[in-house]
């Protein structure tokens, strides 16, 4: 991972309030984590709190009308699929006896501007789930969440693609 | 797809089986795209793009392979006559993403996880570039 998207991915993660072995592996910065029941509940904490981010900024942009009209449709789904991605692994977290982190009333997502604005927003909340999924998918220890986990990381992919699409980036 | 693709998922045995499963998608899928870039010149700057990702990711499950102690690749057939549907290619596409996404759990090695999760992106990167392709030829009517 490039410094800066190193460095954009932890602000994220930091913020959402991710748990600091988890940052120190998307940071390549902490030590290996032992695979096992404990470090799957913490990958699968972290990414709860991601996905409870990404869903407030769907939500706000959504509420506040900031997508630009013709990408509604593309958020309302987009959002759906996060929602999706917080209920399976708050369920996987629950079977295991865990309790997952619950959503903030509030997220420091700064100034939020309509439009193209707000769309590469989203993609910067994208891109750090994705490569949050990517650095942590070699550490689950188990069939059942390396599975979920798999689709979920498929799902961002296609997230992240659609708006850069939208903005005119590279995405081949 | 919202994670729900595991509802029916394959339940591969080994890493090999995960392997030669991708290979064989993985042709199939290049073929399907070699005979649209025939069809529609356009298309030919993300065929040969996807053909690019293909080497790279062919070149690297070989090394995985040696590594893993498993058998080469089986050796490619001639390659079979495939059709330009874009939803046929999309099916064949989608059924890569799934091999990949699906085989993780039965690899057993987290190096192996890890650098089939990189390809995994390419290919569902590549699937969403499909949908994309096929919502404007649907608005063009």
């Amino acid at each position: 991972m490039a410094e800066a998207r190193r460095h954009f991915v932890l602000r994220i993660a930091g913020a959402a309030g991710v748990a600091p072995a988890v940052l120190g592996v998307l940071g390549g910065t902490g030590p290996v984590l032992a695979r096992g029941d404990e470090t799957d509940l913490g990958i699968l904490s972290a990414a709860v709190t991601l996905e409870h981010h990404a869903i407030f900024l769907y939500g706000v942009g959504l509420k506040r009308g900031l997508f630009p009209s013709g990408l509604r449709a593309y958020a309302v789904e987009f959002r759906g699929d996060h929602q999706g991605h917080r209920d399976t692994q708050v369920a996987i977290i629950e079977e295991r006896g865990g309790r997952a982190p619950e959503a903030r009333s509030d997220y420091d997502v700064g100034r939020l501007t309509p439009g193209d604005a707000f769309v590469r927003e989203a993609l910067r909340v994208e891109i750090a789930a994705q490569e949050a999924y990517a650095a942590l998918i070699s550490h689950i220890d188990t069939r059942d969440y390396l599975l979920s986990a798999a689709f979920i990381l498929v799902d961002e992919v296609r997230h992240m693609t659609v708006w850069r699409r939208v903005l005119g980036l590279k995405i081949y | 797809m919202a994670a729900s693709g595991t509802a029916r998922a394959t339940d591969y045995a080994s890493a090999a089986e995960v392997l030669d499963t991708i290979d064989r998608l993985e042709a199939d899928v290049d073929g399907r795209l070699a005979a649209i870039a025939r069809a529609v010149l356009p298309a030919q700057a993300f065929v040969a793009s996807v053909a690019a990702d293909h080497a790279r990711h062919r070149v690297a499950r070989a090394a995985l392979r040696r590594r893993l102690k498993l058998d080469a690749a089986p050796a490619a057939g001639p390659p079979r006559p495939a059709g330009t549907s874009l939803a046929a290619l999309r099916e064949a596409q989608q059924q890569l993403v799934h091999a990949h996404a699906e085989g993780l759990p039965a690899l057993g090695d987290a190096r192996a996880v890890d650098l089939l999760a990189r390809h995994m992106i390419d290919a569902s990167r590549h699937l969403t570039v499909i949908d994309l392709w096929i919502e404007a030829e649907d608005q063009r009517g």
